[in-house]
């Protein structure tokens, strides 16, 4: 019996040993783990966001070249959805019975008592036709999102496009929520930061079925949308809208920028498209068609292509020659036509005639001194030293990668020193190997933006501020590079002879580019012809060469440096310059005065076919 | 000897009622704050369910004075036949139309009476006078002592020498099954500890816990396949729990074998033998239960407790909610009627003022309150302990030995419910779940108590 006494002992402990151990599990759910906190906080919270305005971008006259326009998401809580007239809501939303079914079982597997998209972006005066009928259907609501518009329909490549955050997206920087629109390219990704502004959260209480309650704690933890900061570019709308224009039905760039500030008062990329056509419901069907085209519409030329230059590259030869002291401004080469091609003109007396006349064997020669100077004995040594000394000159022209435009690339032209030809020949190589180089063709590349920045270093007469896009941020700063001037390794007092070669080019007769001559306007220019090639099915085939143009406007006093690029259209002198021209003029008088000029560029069609490649 | 007025209160346990009375006020200020209702906020408006729960407790109270009322003798004389009566309740509830898919409740203009919470109180009684009739007799100790491993021949022949108490039991487990009211049976099971504390079924308890570590496992690997190690012969989860019974037989046999002495071991191998059948068959019992026997929700809520499926906004909504109540709680709580789930205006938690009322009370104090609710539970059991123990009438403690196991079930069910520990069982919270049948019968259970223990003294006079 006193074994049975004891049993007292055992329920006593039972009775202590269940509390206690609930006492350890309310521990540890109540004051240990988070776990339960996060969950309740997601059941019985509503986190409602506000999303802010996404900033206006004006072009450098205040003109509105993007903004925003409001459109409609539907959205449907499930838990709320009852006795939906589905056939009717089908036929009020404007979708397909499939896709509404398809729709409504995602949005019941995500979640019964959180919203989902039902329909997106629905159009203003769509949407005015189907707010009144939509309380007939509850559960089902709307929610108002702000989209990009392109009111100008201009610059598509400089602006970009957006589209919505991607897992990386989310993954890299915390503020994106699967659903949101993030910068994709161009300027819209290049100032994402400053343009989105800062999401607003207000937070409700909401109960079982997912209405609310009230506000969470009196709306102490609410924020407030910030509007995105507005933003003001560089470019003059309507020289991009006509630079458009005039590169319609070609393939090539310009890039025009004002050489004092910097300031990109224009780049076209043609073919160009819509910007409107990367915005909203259609986005994803356009982007694809645009991707598809062969003839790269996607593709900006101005700032992600480099070609060689061409003649324009001599310009440097000779400044770089005469701060070197390995010619003087009365410098003369004969026309050896054994060194290269060349045209029928007379001899070249002084670096301006050089520049005027582009003598190819003129400009071989002078390279030759600047490269192979004899500081060593072995002539590959010396060449490899002095190939580095001439580097360094055309770098500090701004040619590949010695400045950053604002907007996101990696693509910048090629200056090959010695090192480069190392790797890339497997054989010795001295200046002789290597001489096209002189004339921009062969290995050296340079994009269209650095052709128009080295026409602004041209017309500063030695010196650039680097391009850019952004010339004023609301409430914020530009950045102090895009202020400061970068100077090239000659000096000012030897740019005048090439100038002058320059003004010549446009303005003397024998002078290659006198379809860019305006009466009023004091043009300095310089053609580039640039020999090209594609490898088609292992074969070398070369193409019709690239016109190519760069100049600055008026001689003193510079107001426009540009650049003009067109893909397999011929001589430089044929189509860039003349087009330079109709922009110098549209820039500095706002009027044509040439209206067959204009015409005649207006209504060429330069894009080559398959035949035109396979032809020369 | 004391002044007939004073009779009334004499040698009442006022820690017991100080207790009790505490656990109410806690209760209804909790149900108060549960179903809250800016357009009813007072507390005695009869239409919210904290106004009727005060209404519950006053007849309870007037309930519990009555029986104050009463003789001991009185009680231990009618406690069959109050016995007999709740059980006709039982029976005539049956016939009543369902409500929810049981039929527990006898409706009353708007008002429900739950005789399986009655039915408590009357085998309580009903076995309380038994076991105090028939304390000298039977071989009960002997079965105890003897029992060894338990068997399951060990228990038939329980049943089978107390007959009486398996019926006192048996019937109204078998007529709540009726309802059917799955929560209220395994409350009668509660009366286990009672047949334990008084020399009934020997090892019953180590029993228990033996098929419960064995019945979870069970469930743990019931649909689950495995590959025989080093083979490619693919064996059920349940052929892998009998191989390692085998192994643990022939360890335990290897043990008899080199410790024990000759003589002693022909009965430790009959015990061993049969434990191992019995634990054979009562995996098989536990499998085949399991998968063909047990409705989908009822194996979903095992699933849930065993962590087997995580799906906390379907099938664990109930049980998610309610631990996301407690959890957000905290050290010191949300605040007085600030609970964010658990409150009728939010409805996260279901049944937040009767099943899950706990969630409600941990939300709003947080852990300490919890503490504090736990602690209170625990000294109401010991003190209900203590009580017993100091009894000289065997019916006493008996009767007190109930009570205690009742609560403790019911305590141990619904907060081990709302914390993920036990599955989830409807059953209340006694003195803080709202319900009349259940403050009623709580209630008179702890004045019975009172009553029978405030008379302890002249038992033998």
């Amino acid at each position: 019996m006193r074994n049975i006494e004891n049993r007292k002992y055992v329920i006593a402990l039972i009775f202590l040993i269940i509390p206690l151990i609930f006492v350890v599990r309310l521990f540890y759910m109540q004051v240990v783990d988070d776990k339960w906190k996060d969950r309740a906080a997601q059941i019985s919270e509503n986190r409602i966001t506000t999303y802010p305005a996404r900033g206006i971008v004006y072009d450098r006259n205040g003109v509105k070249i993007i903004s925003n326009e409001i459109y409609y998401d539907i959205h449907v809580v499930p838990k709320q959805a009852i006795n939906t007239d589905s056939v009717a809501l089908v036929k009020l939303l404007g979708i397909s019975m499939e896709d509404y079914v398809d729709k409504m079982n995602k949005a019941r597997k995500y979640s019964r008592r959180k919203p989902s998209e039902i329909v997106r972006q629905i159009p203003p005066n769509e949407f005015s036709q189907i707010a009144p009928e939509l309380y007939k259907y509850p559960g089902f609501f709307e929610v108002a999102r702000t989209l990009r518009v392109y009111p100008k329909q201009i610059a598509a490549h400089v602006l970009g496009y957006m589209n919505e955050a991607n897992q990386d997206d989310i993954d890299r920087d915390g503020y994106y929520k699967s659903g949101d629109y993030i910068g994709r390219s161009g300027i819209e990704k290049m100032y994402e930061k400053e343009l989105r502004g800062q999401r607003g959260v207000k937070y409700y209480l909401q109960d079982a079925i997912g209405v609310s309650t009230g506000k969470y704690e009196n709306g102490k933890y609410d924020t407030l949308a910030v509007q995105g900061q507005n933003i003001t570019l560089t470019i003059d709308w309507e020289l991009q809208a006509y630079g458009e224009r005039l590169m319609q039905n070609k393939l090539g760039s310009i890039v025009a920028i004002e050489p004092s500030t910097g300031e990109i008062l224009a780049m076209v990329s043609a073919p160009t498209y819509d910007p409107n056509l990367l915005v909203g419901r259609h986005l994803g069907a356009n982007y694809g068609l645009l991707a598809a085209d062969t003839l790269l519409p996607l593709q900006n030329r101005s700032i992600n292509s480099a070609y060689p230059p061409g003649s324009i590259f001599k310009t440097i030869m000779a400044l770089i020659g005469m701060q070197e002291g390995v010619i003087t401004e009365n410098a003369s080469f004969p026309c050896n036509k054994a060194l290269a091609g060349c045209h029928d003109h007379p001899t070249a007396m002084n670096v301006s005639d050089g520049v005027k006349m582009s003598c190819n064997p003129y400009f071989i020669q002078l390279t030759r001194r600047i490269v192979q100077q004899g500081k060593d004995r072995s002539i590959f040594k010396d060449a490899a030293i002095g190939l580095d000394i001439w580097a360094k000159y055309v770098h500090s022209f701004g040619i590949g990668g010695d400045f950053n435009v604002d907007y996101p690339t990696n693509v910048h032209g090629n200056v090959p020193d010695a090192a480069y030809y190392d790797k890339h020949l497997n054989f010795r190589w001295a200046f002789s190997t290597i001489q096209s180089i002189a004339i921009g063709q062969g290995e050296v590349l340079i994009t269209p933006l650095e052709m128009a920045n080295l026409a602004a270093v041209m017309a500063n007469r030695g010196y650039y501020i680097p391009p850019h896009f952004i010339k004023e941020i609301e409430n914020g700063e530009i950045p102090s590079v895009y202020r400061t001037k970068k100077r090239t390794m000659v000096e000012a007092k030897y740019f005048e002879p090439v100038i002058d070669g320059m003004w010549r080019v446009v303005h003397e007769g024998g002078g290659t580019a006198r379809r860019a001559r305006l009466d009023s306007i004091a043009i300095c220019g310089k053609t580039g012809t640039v020999e090209n090639f594609k490898r088609i099915s292992g074969k070398v085939y070369q193409l019709t060469d690239h016109s190519n143009f760069m100049a600055f406007a008026p001689r003193e006093n510079p107001q426009i440096a540009i650049s003009v690029f067109i893909e397999n259209s011929g001589f430089g002198g044929t189509w860039s310059a003349p087009l330079a021209s109709l922009m110098i003029e549209k820039y500095i008088t706002g009027t044509i005065s040439d209206t067959a000029k204009e015409n005649r560029i207006l209504n060429a069609v330069l894009i080559p076919d398959a035949e035109d490649i396979i032809r020369k | 000897m004391r002044g007939q007025e004073n009779k009334l209160f004499a040698h009442i346990d006022w820690t017991l009622f100080g207790v009790y009375g505490l656990l109410v006020l806690f209760g209804i200020s909790n149900v108060y704050a549960a179903v809250f209702d800016p357009e009813h906020p007072n507390l005695f408006d009869t239409s919210t369910e904290h106004g009727k729960q005060i209404m519950w407790f006053g007849i309870a109270i007037f309930l519990g004075i009555i029986v104050l009322f009463l003789e001991s003798n009185f009680i231990r004389k009618y406690a069959y036949s109050i016995y007999g009566v709740t059980m006709l309740l039982l029976v005539g509830v049956l016939f009543t139309t369902p409500i929810n898919g049981a039929r527990s409740w006898f409706g009353f203009g708007g008002v429900g009476i739950q005789p399986s919470e009655f039915a408590k109180i009357g085998v309580s009684l009903a076995l309380a006078r038994f076991i105090d009739k028939n304390s000298m007799i039977k071989e009960r100790s002997k079965s105890a002592v003897i029992g060894g491993l338990p068997t399951l021949w060990g228990l038939l022949t329980f049943i089978n020498k107390n007959k009486e108490i398996a019926l006192i039991i048996g019937i109204p487990c078998a007529l709540v099954l009726l309802q059917p009211d799955a929560g209220t049976f395994i409350v009668f099971t509660s009366f286990i500890l009672v047949l334990y504390r008084e020399g009934y079924a020997g090892n019953i308890l180590l029993f228990i816990v033996i098929a419960v570590i064995i019945a979870v496992i069970t469930l743990l690997v019931a649909d689950t396949n495995f590959m025989l190690l080093f083979t490619k012969i693919k064996l059920s989860g349940k052929t892998g729990i009998i191989i390692v019974l085998v192994v643990l037989a022939l360890i335990f046999a290897f043990f008899i074998r080199s410790i024990v002495m000759k003589r002693n071991r022909k009965s430790l191998y009959r015990s061993l033998i049969g434990s191992f059948v019995v634990a054979v068959l009562f995996v098989n019992f536990v499998e085949i239960g399991y998968t063909n026997i047990l409705q989908t929700h009822q194996k979903e809520r095992i699933d849930l407790l065993l962590g087997k499926i995580d799906d906390p906004d379907g099938k664990g909504y109930n049980i998610n909610r309610a631990k996301a109540a407690i959890g957000s709680g905290g050290f010191l709580g949300k605040g007085y009627k600030s609970a964010t789930l658990a409150n009728a205006s939010q409805r996260h938690v279901p049944m937040q003022s009767t099943d899950f009322i706990f969630c409600t009370w941990s939300e709003e104090r947080g852990f300490l309150g919890a503490f504090i609710l736990v602690s209170l539970y625990t000294f109401l059991l010991l003190k209900i302990v203590v009580i017993a123990e100091r009894q000289r009438s065997v019916f006493t403690r008996v009767y007190a030995y109930c009570v205690a196991s009742i609560f403790f079930y019911h305590f141990m069910i619904n907060v081990g419910m709302a914390i993920g520990l036990a599955p989830v069982i409807g059953i209340p919270l006694p003195f803080f779940s709202y319900g009349g049948s259940s403050m009623m019968s709580f209630s008179v259970l702890v004045f019975i108590l009172l009553k029978l223990d405030s008379e302890r003294k002249v038992v033998l006079q």
